[in-house]
């Protein structure tokens, strides 16, 4: 089956694309570039850097801009995935949706408008369970923005390997925080996994960060 | 107990989002995953219980091997359907399938006492085909829209048109103390 994938470049939307090109075709990706840093669907700092991942995937990227208002950006997703099936005559959608019944009702009723199918591999996924898939494949990503306790500055830019991955065990129990941030805890960047024909080098940043809630601004970037 | 979990997804992708949240809530005890097209091949009488997990909006393809269903009910098997198998459950006793959508939570009201759900709750529903009444079937409960829990009058067959891996997974564990 041809497929596009809903890509935001964080760990996420990556797994889901890799367990997804085990037995499927990835034709495009499909970003939603949103203007809205609250919105409830569509949120990640480093979006504008997925055009390089896409390169080292070697998959076309459409990026639909959004205003990020809620209802109108469903109508821009529409839109979206309807240039994707057109352009690529995708038959169906991967997403990285793993418990928001609110984001997947919204893609499953576009999909099920346009006649397509929605594939969601990480639906139910437990967090303790994600954080091991993304080493069983190999996904390196950085934290690219936090936003809860007790998440200082130093995370920006720090990588989901095996030792982070313990403090985020541990903190899931002394903070009740959700250790894959699902709960919007952390967001994260792919920078380098199996379908990368290079990896994704950050030349330079800026950390922006007050009380719990930051975001590692990335200035300049590069495939290796 | 040994559990027979039939899976309805003709894509193997499917198989993340509506068995292995199945899987999860049934791990303590022996399973065995079967696709529908190869249930013929599969011993029922080896097992206790038999769940019959959903399956992705766009697929239909299971409705072409409701005959292989049908043989389910030559064994005397505690059977719990979830949405295609909900589905699959009324086609085995002919009741008549509906064209009916529900995509996102809804609130579902418990209508009889039974051993799987009490009182008023919220469910994640995602079908396109119902049933508006049943017949050999007694009607657990029901959303504003339409049916969403049934059990057969005589032995333990259970419907949920819901998937109850999402928001109501005591529903599952309830079936298996039956």
């Amino acid at each position: 089956m041809r497929l596009g994938v809903l890509f935001s470049g964080g760990k996420d939307s990556y797994l889901a694309m890799q367990m997804a090109a085990d037995n499927h075709e990835i034709s495009c990706l499909l970003t939603m570039d949103s203007h809205n840093q609250d919105s409830w669907m569509f949120h990640t700092p480093a979006i504008k850097w997925t055009n390089l991942q896409a390169k080292s995937l070697g998959i076309p990227q459409f990026i639909q801009e959004t205003e990020g208002v809620q209802d109108n950006e469903l109508e821009d997703l529409l839109e979206l995935i309807k240039n994707a099936k057109k352009a690529y005559s995708v038959q169906g959608i991967v997403t990285g949706a793993l418990a928001s019944t609110y984001q997947s009702t919204r893609i499953q009723k576009i999909c099920n408008k346009l006649d397509l199918w929605c594939f969601n591999p990480l639906w139910q996924l437990s967090q303790e369970k994600l954080l091991e898939e993304l080493q069983t494949y190999n996904i390196t990503s950085i934290i690219t923005g936090v936003a809860a306790e007790p998440f200082d500055e130093s995370w920006l830019g720090k990588e989901l390997d095996s030792s982070t991955i313990n403090e985020l065990l541990l903190y899931s129990k002394k903070y009740r925080i959700n250790p894959a941030g699902e709960g919007g805890e952390f967001e994260s960047l792919v920078i380098n996994a199996p379908m990368f024909a290079k990896k994704l080098e950050i030349i330079s940043s800026e950390i922006h960060y007050s009380n719990f809630s930051g975001r590692l601004e990335i200035k300049e970037a590069k495939l290796e | 107990m040994n559990i027979l979990l039939i899976s309805t997804c003709k894509e193997k992708l499917s198989e993340y989002e509506f068995v292995n949240p199945i899987v999860e809530l049934i791990k303590s005890f022996e399973y065995d995953i079967i696709n529908y097209r190869n249930l013929e091949m599969s011993n029922i009488s080896l097992y206790d219980k038999i769940i019959i997990c959903g399956t992705s909006l766009q697929d239909n393809d299971y409705l072409n091997y409701l005959d292989n269903f049908k043989k389910l009910k030559d064994h005397d098997k505690d059977i719990l359907g979830i949405c295609s198998g909900f589905q699959i459950i009324c086609s085995m006793f002919d009741e008549e399938i509906i064209a009916q959508q529900e995509i996102g939570m809804i609130n579902v009201e418990t209508q009889i006492k039974n051993p799987l759900v009490s009182g008023d709750f919220q469910a994640y529903n995602m079908h396109n085909f119902s049933v508006d009444e049943v017949i050999s079937f007694n009607v657990l409960a029901k959303s504003e829209k339409t049916i969403q829990m049934i059990s057969h009058k005589k032995i333990n067959i259970f419907g949920v048109s819901f998937h109850p891996e999402v928001r109501n997974q005591q529903i599952v564990t309830n079936f298996l103390l039956i």
